[in-house]
């Protein structure tokens, strides 16, 4: 087992070797080779959907994915406007506690079942049984019972007005399947291949590698014009942009901002920057000194250069918030950002007292978000600029989550960095569940105590009022005095990035991250 | 024999459980919530309190641990909270694959490994026993991640020779097999030329030498099947650590096999998921050494079968 | 990865302790050149890690945004990573963390295991089939997979890191110094102090664990190079070290988004891992080489 160097030759062939190895790397890429079938559109998304089951959905893949195959009552288009789908047309009682939809007629689900009324409740009601347990049953929270009352005629009951539960019922989530397929099945078993009503049917997923589907020769709308579509699960983005790029993939999903400019520099393919609905913020515990005093909180949002952690950070795609919420949300208003002056900063917080200085604790996350710990990083040090001395905490996310969920009295955080999708577009979701009193922990998701009067006022009626220009109004005036208040730092709203063969045309982008394809063709 | 079989067999019982017990431990002794970590940022109070019923996480520890033991058992290792599919369907699909990465990788380990050993020491301190026995130092250091992105870099990436992830054709399985396969390759070549070179110096050698037989017989014939013996063993046990290493390569090559379900899974706080396949690397591994040792008690006489197995 | 090693120091012939034998050993490692090249490597990694601030050119931890993802150049040496921070200081910096956990890991190792292994192969029984059952149950678990475990219950950063390789390592001490032990117990010196009057405990870590201390060394060597590269393993993974700690490994799981725009990230840390590794895995070669008389 001796091993000497005898001579030195070895080590010349060795590092020869790593020579060579380094002038490979060096040696520009050999051009993309085109190997695209016509009739099939292949599509690199970057993580696998953890089920397709309507109840067991949570993610923007399984959504993407999912689109394709079952569809929900009403669509949601990429500006935030409410269109029919599998419901022709709805109304409500005078005050808008009974909803009533009418059920497309002639549209059959991909194993020949009819969709009626009845198909429909099924589906609802088993989304917010509670020992199906559904993670996002909270979208029908209020809804108090769910009939059938005619063939296409569907009832909903609410236990008191609620505003957006149109925008609920838009959720990619609440899609609806085959009765059929629900039959027999126990609470807790799930549905493996989706049978839905949608433009696509299900052939096969191949776990760990893709999901290939075929077109819906049967479908109530236009019918796609691309025969067979695939989606191939790619979790390492440079693998995806290769694939791009030979055009193994005809379009991929979650582009890394870094490598964005390169690919769109590449005259085959087309670079898309979209918003998304998430918004990260780093929130105070608004009922601990001294984060009680607002000049502290406006002085921490003023030493923050949120453009810098944008472009430097993010490749400027990105958002610097300009609300609580981000713009694709209805209710959303442009009342920020607060500009980047050090020097205000310096000024408020010697007026507060802290003319030497502050030492404060920032807990954040770590591989949450994109970049989370690294705009941690950046944070700290605009802070440290003006005299705020922090210090960067990191935890497993479990238990971060319990740790930023105390009730206040035993709360020990001082300032924590979190995202929120606002997944149903409507700032009641972005702004009710972080904002209003009645949220504060443990009964809700208010972890930093805001609290004021009035803003709970505007979002508890903007809840229950079914004008959209009144709640509109509403929102306006609770966001302007959310922002004025600063209960955060507001720093921006995360966005996508996807790409595509220039060949390929007509997909659809959402903010909600879908890519949808049945638009989709081929330009010869 | 039968009897040393037996015992080995009846000795891996509190192993087993042990593991088991270890397993259960991972989730229960969790910093913070797993109810919260299972449900999510944007979960309700009513959804945590249901996830918490549901797994059962409201019971006290030693109720928990029955029903753990019991769905053990009855081969249920619960549903995955990430795709709420059952925890043995999840590893039945991935496992597949992992065992041919790690098959593939040992056959690539063994037939360089070995190769380069017998070669090196019949030509003892030659330009090829010095520079494959650097080569085997290098390849024991490398980081396997750091390896297997390099590999992809040039070979995917540049040359565009090899996909650079995920599964299909064979050109899929070269650089994750390649990347797993080299420290196992490496060692391989280590031990056997060491094992070599000793069979080489014994007795028997020299008399087959002064019988005038060729070099060629003498190496083939008589040294080599001597000298496998204690190759054979590290190759029994480089398989199960294959098994385990997995988790770094899949990760790198999009693999779809166990070890990334494992760093998913971790990632996700994947709890069910995380015991099912921690259980499973562990149990194979506990098979595969009981049948490493069985084998190496019949090709060496030399070991009595009353002991322990622990020589 | 140099675990199989292990069985190969047990093979050690027990020695009895002299002067004269260090000087011996020590001529050997020093006349086998390929352990004087890793004694030279570990050397310049030391002095690295020792001298981190002198050598380093920047701060390991202060950001740039403007002058992120720069290539190597004379103001940067390695170039930056994704932050704008300086490659090469985070480098040196990382020195010290990797060397850290190395040492520190093995030596949860040695004085968990070494004593277990003691106990066990001293007073045999019960008590030994009871210790023996539990190393079993922490071998079941292959290679990494019981650092990935440990790590996965008590959380992330540098300081579990280090607990999770420790306790990986126990079982390999444990039986390593139980086989000595075993062997050492049927000596004529342990009877001699037995009759001279000397207590158990006095008789273990007086007379039979020097005389183990050979394996102990040299598989201390290959557990420093393991510890690295489980270490790296679990940075790399996201399981350890966590921002801004520039540890290897993290530095490489980081830099590996970059790696089309900026391979130099993932390639300098991955190196430096190797040739740390390297250099543990040729003086632990050499000193088995030097401690076993058969190949002398």
């Amino acid at each position: 087992m001796r091993t000497t160097l005898r001579s030195g030759l070895t080590t010349v062939v060795a590092l020869s070797l790593a020579a060579l190895f380094l002038f490979l790397l060096g040696c520009p890429a050999e051009t993309a080779e085109e190997t695209v079938t016509r009739d099939t559109l292949t599509i690199a998304i970057g993580a696998e959907p953890e089920s397709l089951d309507p109840v067991n959905m949570t993610s923007a893949p399984a959504a993407t994915v999912g689109e394709h195959v079952i569809e929900r009552l009403i669509y949601m288009e990429t500006d935030g406007s409410l269109v029919p789908m599998l419901a022709e047309s709805w109304s409500a009682n005078a005050d808008s506690t009974v909803w009533t939809f009418n059920i497309r007629q002639g549209v059959e689900f991909h194993d020949g079942e009819p969709l009626n009324a009845e198909a429909v409740a099924i589906n609802l009601r088993r989304f917010v049984d509670p020992d199906v347990g559904a993670a996002y049953a909270f979208l029908l929270g209020s809804v108090q019972e769910i009939t059938a009352v005619g063939e296409y005629e569907l009832e909903l009951r609410l236990a008191q007005p609620f505003a957006p539960i149109l925008s609920h019922l838009s959720h990619s989530f609440i899609g609806i399947v085959s009765p059929a397929q629900l039959e027999g099945l126990s609470p807790s078993d799930a549905i493996e291949i989706p049978v839905g009503t949608g433009p696509y049917v299900m052939n096969a997923w191949n776990r760990g590698e893709s999901i290939t589907m075929s077109v819906n020769d049967n479908y109530w709308g236009n019918t796609p014009q691309i025969e067979n579509l695939v989606f191939n699960f790619i979790p390492e983005a440079s693998a995806r942009i290769v694939a791009l790029e030979t055009g193994e993939a005809d379009a991929i999903m979650a582009v890394p901002p870094q490598d964005a400019d390169r690919l769109d520099a590449n005259p085959d393919i087309d670079v898309v920057y979209e918003t998304s609905v998430r918004t990260i913020y780093i929130s105070f515990n608004n009922v601990r000194e001294p984060f009680t005093d607002r000049r502290v909180r406006l002085a921490m949002n003023h030493a923050i250069d949120k453009q810098a952690i944008v472009d430097g950070l993010f490749g400027g795609n990105a958002f610097v918030a300009d609300a609580p919420v981000t713009s694709a949300v209805f209710g959303h208003t442009a009342v920020g950002p607060y500009e980047f002056d050090p020097d205000l900063a310096r000024e408020l917080l010697a007026e507060a007292g802290f003319a030497d200085g502050l030492d404060v604790t920032i807990h954040h996350p770590t591989g949450r978000y994109p970049l989370d710990a690294t705009v941690a990083e950046a944070v700290q040090d605009m802070l440290a600029d003006v005299g705020v001395n922090a210090t960067l905490e990191t935890m497993e996310w479990s238990s971060y989550l319990a740790f930023t969920a105390q009730p206040p009295e035993s709360a020990e955080y001082e300032m924590f960095m979190l995202g929120w999708g606002t997944v149903t577009l409507d700032s009641d979701y972005g702004l009710f569940a972080l904002l209003h009193t009645q949220q504060w922990n443990p009964n809700g998701n208010n972890r930093g105590f805001y609290s004021n009067e009035r803003v709970d006022e505007l979002l508890s009626a903007a809840r229950v009022e079914t004008d959209p220009a009144t709640r509109e109004e509403m929102y306006a005036e609770a966001i302007q005095l959310i922002w004025d208040d600063a209960p955060w730092i507001f720093l921006y709203n995360e966005g996508q990035i996807n790409a595509s063969r220039s060949d390929v045309g007509g997909l659809i982008h959402h903010p909600l991250e879908n890519l949808s394809a049945w638009d989709a063709f081929f330009i010869d | 024999m039968y009897q040393y079989i037996a015992r080995r067999l009846l000795l891996t019982v509190p192993v087993v459980f042990g593991v088991a017990v270890i397993v259960f431990s991972i989730v229960r002794f969790l910093p913070g919530d797993p109810a919260r970590a299972i449900a999510g940022v944007q979960a309700t109070p009513e959804f945590i309190e249901q996830v918490r019923v549901r797994y059962a996480l409201d019971e006290p520890l030693h109720v928990q641990f029955g029903l753990f033991l019991q769905g053990v058992a009855r081969g249920d290792l619960g549903r995955s909270t990430f795709t709420r599919r059952p925890v043995t369907t999840e590893i039945a699909e991935r496992f597949p694959r992992t065992l041919l990465l790690a098959s593939v990788s040992l056959a690539i380990a063994t037939v360089l490994g070995v190769g380069a050993g017998i070669v090196s020491a019949t030509r003892r301190n030659s330009l090829f026993d010095n520079a494959s026995m650097f080569i085997a130092l290098v390849g024991v250091a490398a980081p396997v991640f750091w390896l297997a992105l390099m590999l992809q870099l040039l070979f995917a990436v540049q040359l565009r020779w090899l996909p650079a992830t995920g599964m299909g054709s064979w050109r899929h399985v070269v650089l994750p097999a390649v990347t797993l396969g080299s420290a196992s390759a490496a060692l391989m070549a280590r031990i056997t030329r060491s094992s070599m070179l000793e069979v080489l110096r014994l007795d028997f050698i020299t008399t087959a030498r002064a019988k005038g037989l060729t070099e060629r017989v003498i190496i083939y014939k008589h040294a080599l099947k001597n000298a496998l013996i204690p190759v054979v063993t590290v190759l029994g046990l480089q398989f199960g650590i294959l098994l385990g290493g997995a988790v770094l390569t899949e990760t790198v090559f999009a693999w779809p096999g166990v070890g990334r379900l494992l760093v998913d899974a971790i990632l996700r706080r994947d709890y069910p998921v995380v015991q099912g396949t921690v259980m499973l690397l562990a149990l194979l591994f506990v098979l595969i050494n009981l049948v490493v040792d069985v084998i190496y008690a019949y090709l060496d006489p030399r070991i009595h079968y009353q002991g322990g197995g622990e020589e | 990865m140099s675990t199989a090693t292990a069985t190969d120091a047990t093979q050690v012939e027990q020695k009895r302790k002299k002067t004269s034998e260090f000087r011996e050993v020590l001529k050997h490692v020093v006349r086998n050149r390929a352990a004087v090249a890793g004694l030279a490597i570990i050397g310049f990694f030391l002095i690295v890690a020792i001298f981190a601030p002198y050598i380093a050119t920047h701060s390991p931890t202060q950001t740039s945004l403007v002058s992120r993802l720069q290539t190597p150049s004379a103001e940067h040496l390695l170039g930056t990573d994704e932050l704008g921070r300086d490659l090469f200081s985070r480098m040196v910096f990382g020195s010290r963390i990797s060397l850290n956990i190395g040492l520190i890991s093995t030596l949860i190792g040695v004085v968990v295991g070494v004593p277990i292994g003691a106990v066990s192969g001293f007073y045999g029984g019960k008590l030994d089939i009871i210790t023996q059952r539990f190393i079993d149950i922490m071998i079941a678990f292959p290679g990494i997979l019981l650092a990935i475990v440990v790590v996965t219950v008590l959380g992330v950063g540098v300081q579990n890191v280090m607990i999770a390789t420790g306790i990986a390592s126990v079982p390999v001490y444990a039986r390593l110094v139980r086989g000595s032990v075993l062997a050492a117990k049927e000596q004529s010196y342990v009877a001699a102090a037995r009759a001279a009057g000397l207590g158990d405990i006095s008789i273990i870590f007086k007379h039979i664990l020097p005389n183990c201390l050979a394996p102990i060394i040299v598989q201390s060597t290959f557990q420093i190079a393991t510890a690295i590269l489980w270490a790296a393993g679990l940075g790399f993974l996201g399981l350890g070290a966590q921002a801004p700690t520039p540890e290897w490994g993290a530095i490489l799981s980081n830099g590996r988004a970059y790696i089309r725009v900026a391979h130099h990230l993932t390639t300098y840390p991955g190196l430096a891992i190797l040739f740390m590794v390297l250099g543990f895995n040729l003086v632990g070669d050499g000193l088995r080489d030097a401690l076993d008389p058969k190949t002398r």
